[in-house]
């Protein structure tokens, strides 16, 4: 249907180039267009439908944390489209409003696509509402329009496209229903000539409030007028939204503008006894339900569907916990064991492989070289084969089906409670349990908490959950040579540990705890195609990340096993190693590059280990414990410690590298002390 | 923190006396109750009612989970979790059944 150009900026490689302005004059054929709308509407299902792009989906909100971009060709036009992060509303509360609103301000996109979730257009409307004030040219696509004829809701689509003056395009995303149509509207609108946008008017005492203001943002704040409309300029400053104020004061006249309003803003206050930013949501809350009863009718009285019967008995007092208990164990178990097999069969696949191809090259090549590219550059290659296709395609497989379903929300609900002990919500458990797939994504994922104290208090503890290399360790050191009860001990003792730090870092930080507002998506049955998809997807952008810095790592450990540089670090660390940690010494060498890796550390145990004629069986129970414990807290690997640098900068992200090695070191030596008593 | 207590609203056509207003939190499971006001920092306010949760709206008890956890209630045609703590800061007037 379209021919698409694609480029994925999804969440992994990160790099939006959403600030790079396009110069339309250049480029008259190409389109900007944005999508908008509240979290958990299908706007990354639309995004998918438009663009061809594997944009992660699922039911839950606020998964797009980052901007995603992709390009298609429709009707001879280059289209541009940009998903916005999901927003309830357009105020300076949390920085994805701020980053949005000032995107479509400054930006000036040449349309905006405002997906609205027809089975909640109330909610939904709130939003639309502070669009029209931004006034940049607008469609709606009503999405779900399947789930709403579910609910029994018809809504009369021609009524709110006149009273609000808007094209709506009803659609059905997941199944591609009026995408062509939505295409098409777009091009249109985007492309004639800019008509008269309606906002929303207000009572007669706002309004002639915001009209006093508004003159005054005309002459007194010119400048500023070039960014915003005057009229938005003037509802802010009402609002005391934080951001605008701020902008505002700059100006030489700006103080005294602030006053002005002041002055009139407190007056109403006075008289609805509410704050202003309050009584404008009450307003346009308002409009919105005035909206909808006009225009949405209840046809079929709605009855308890399956999808209630499961919401109910899933957020049960009792046996909500008991499922969620399960449903932990069912991850863990397939991973486990289903991981842990298919891992060895893997292994000894490519092992064979990679001597095949070792004495193919001896014929060829010097030993080193020979060295370098077996153990470096293959047996690189073979890590991070066997790491990514045996546990983390299984986890991201359950994940998918967890999220599309509509049950992490759920889980988040019932582990609310636990979750403020630390300082944080419920939410919290949802970056908590992609930690133990990978802490790339789980990093990332802290940002659906909202303040910048809750991503940074999550993501610290979000690191010490042992993500699948570091299970590899744990299951192929522990599990193989200990036994099954010493790993289970292991991940109990990570929880009680991620607890009690989590619990003194939230004392630690200074800041108000927030408390838990979630959308609770009703349930859906998840789709196998989205599903391979997303596992695919996921996937990739693992190898991506992962895979070059497995190569370059084990080939930079190959080049220093021949430099010969060993035994020196070896020496050094040795009173380490040895003294306190009850260790060989030369497991400072996998230590050393677990940082690049954490897998990387059993293979090189193996290997290093030998090099002073030890097998791994020369280890003692508790020494492998205490090795586990140590890899599994001493450092975020490299990939997780750039993340943690994108999210919170340089210094926060070395401080916590820092405070998990001092952790490390100690939790390790009393370990190797503690279990000598008992072992 | 700012806290505002208020006994009447007319604006909203409620007609509410002292002792009629209960806290979310104890709203019983299954109930319909109006929202009348709520407490609590300026950020915390603005935040319940962008989300729906403003003073005049009707809201439903749909379930609330043990040892003080959060609560689950539907407000326009959405089901939201709302923390315990902040339950505690949203005052609502029970709807009686005819």
């Amino acid at each position: 249907m379209f021919n698409r150009q694609t480029k994925n900026t999804g969440t992994f490689n990160g790099t939006s180039d959403i600030n790079t302005k396009v110069d339309k004059s250049k480029r008259s054929s190409e389109l900007t267009v944005a999508l908008a709308g509240n979290a958990n509407v299908g706007k990354s299902a639309i995004f998918n439908q438009l663009t061809g792009l594997n944009q992660i989906t699922g039911n839950w909100p606020g998964k797009t944390v980052e901007r995603a971009e992709g390009t298609l060709h429709f009707n001879g036009r280059n289209i541009r489209v940009i998903d916005l992060p999901g927003t309830y509303s357009l105020s300076a509360y949390s920085i994805e409003e701020i980053v949005s609103r000032d995107y479509l301000a400054i930006e000036k996109p040449d349309i905006i696509i405002n997906v609205v979730d027809a089975s909640a257009l109330e909610r939904n409307l709130y939003l639309t509402l502070q669009l029209l004030e931004l006034e940049v040219p607008l469609v709606i696509a009503l999405n779900q329009m399947d789930f709403a004829a579910k609910k029994g809701l018809k809504i009369d689509v021609e009524k709110l496209s006149k009273v609000l003056n808007l094209k709506i395009i009803p659609t059905i995303a997941t199944a591609g229903t009026g995408m062509t149509e939505l295409l098409s509207t777009v091009i249109t609108e985007a492309t004639k000539e800019k008509k008269k946008i309606t906002p929303l008017v207000y009572g007669k005492e706002i309004e002639e409030r915001i009209q006093k203001i508004q003159t005054m943002v005309v002459s007194k704040l010119k400048e500023l007028c070039t960014i915003y409309p005057a009229r938005w300029i003037a509802i802010k400053l009402f609002e005391q939204d934080t951001d605008i104020v701020g902008k505002v004061v700059e100006y030489p006249e700006g103080q005294r503008v602030i006053e002005q309003v002041k002055a009139l803003t407190s007056e109403l206050e006075k008289v609805h006894g509410e704050t202003a930013p309050v009584i404008m949501a009450s307003e346009r809350y308002t409009s919105a339900s005035k909206l909808t009863k006009d225009t949405v009718t209840i046809e079929t009285a709605p009855r308890i569907s399956v999808e209630q019967k499961l919401a109910t008995i899933t957020t049960h007092k009792v046996i909500g916990y008991l499922i969620l208990a399960g449903i932990v164990a069912i991850v863990f178990g397939v991973i486990f064991t289903g991981g842990t097999f298919l891992s060895e069969l893997l292994e000894t696949a490519l092992s064979w492989s990679a001597e095949g191809i070792g004495e193919l090259l001896s014929g060829v090549l010097p030993a080193a070289g020979v060295d370098l590219i077996v153990n470096g550059l293959l047996g690189g290659i073979a890590a991070g084969i066997t790491i990514a296709l045996p546990y983390i395609v299984p986890f991201y497989i359950i994940l998918s089906l967890l999220e599309d379903s509509g049950y992490l929300p759920r889980a988040a609900f019932l582990m609310d409670n636990v979750m403020h002990k630390i300082g944080l919500h419920g939410k919290a458990f949802i970056p908590l349990l992609l930690g133990y797939g990978c802490s790339v994504p789980a990093c990332i994922g802290c940002r659906i908490m909202e303040t910048h104290r809750e991503r940074l208090l999550a993501a610290f503890v979000v690191v010490l959950i042992p993500c699948a290399a570091r299970t590899v360790v744990i299951l192929g050191l522990v599990g193989q040579y200990v036994g099954l009860g010493a790993v289970i001990g292991i991940y109990v003792f990570n929880l009680l540990l991620v607890f009690a730090l989590g619990r003194v870092a939230f004392k630690a930080l200074p800041g108000e705890p927030v408390g838990l507002i979630m959308e609770m998506p009703d349930y859906k049955l998840p789709s196998a195609k989205t599903l391979i998809l997303k596992t695919w997807s996921r996937t990739k952008d693992f190898v991506y990340v992962a895979f070059p810095i497995i190569i370059v790592g084990s080939l930079i450990v190959e080049g220093f096993a021949l430099s010969g540089l060993m035994p020196y670090f070896v020496d050094v660390a040795s009173p380490l190693m040895v003294g306190w940690l009850g260790l060989p010494a030369v497991t400072a060498i996998p230590l050393l590059f677990g940082i690049l890796r954490k897998e990387l550390t059993l293979v090189l145990l193996v290997t290093t280990l030998a090099t002073v004629g030890l097998g791994i069986t020369a280890l003692s129970p508790v020494q492998m414990i205490v090795f586990a414990l140590v890899v599994m807290i001493y450092i975020p690997c490299l990939a997780t410690i750039a993340a943690c640098k994108k999210e919170f900068g340089w210094k926060k992200a070395l401080s916590i590298a820092a405070i998990d090695i001092a952790l490390a070191l100690v939790i390790g030596g009393i370990a190797f002390r503690v279990l000598s008593l008992f072992m | 923190m700012q806290f505002r207590h208020r006994h009447g609203n007319s604006k909203y056509g409620l007609n509410i006396h002292r002792g009629d207003e209960i806290s979310l939190a104890s709203l019983p499971e299954g109930a319909k109750a109006i929202i009348t006001h709520t407490i609590g920092g300026h950020c915390v306010v603005l935040r319940l009612s962008e989300m729906g949760l403003t003073p005049g709206s009707e809201i439903k008890l749909l379930r609330k989970c043990s040892f003080h956890g959060p609560i689950e209630v539907e407000v326009r045609g959405v089901s939201l979790a709302i923390g315990y703590g902040l339950a505690e800061k949203i005052f609502v007037q029970p709807v009686k059944k005819n």
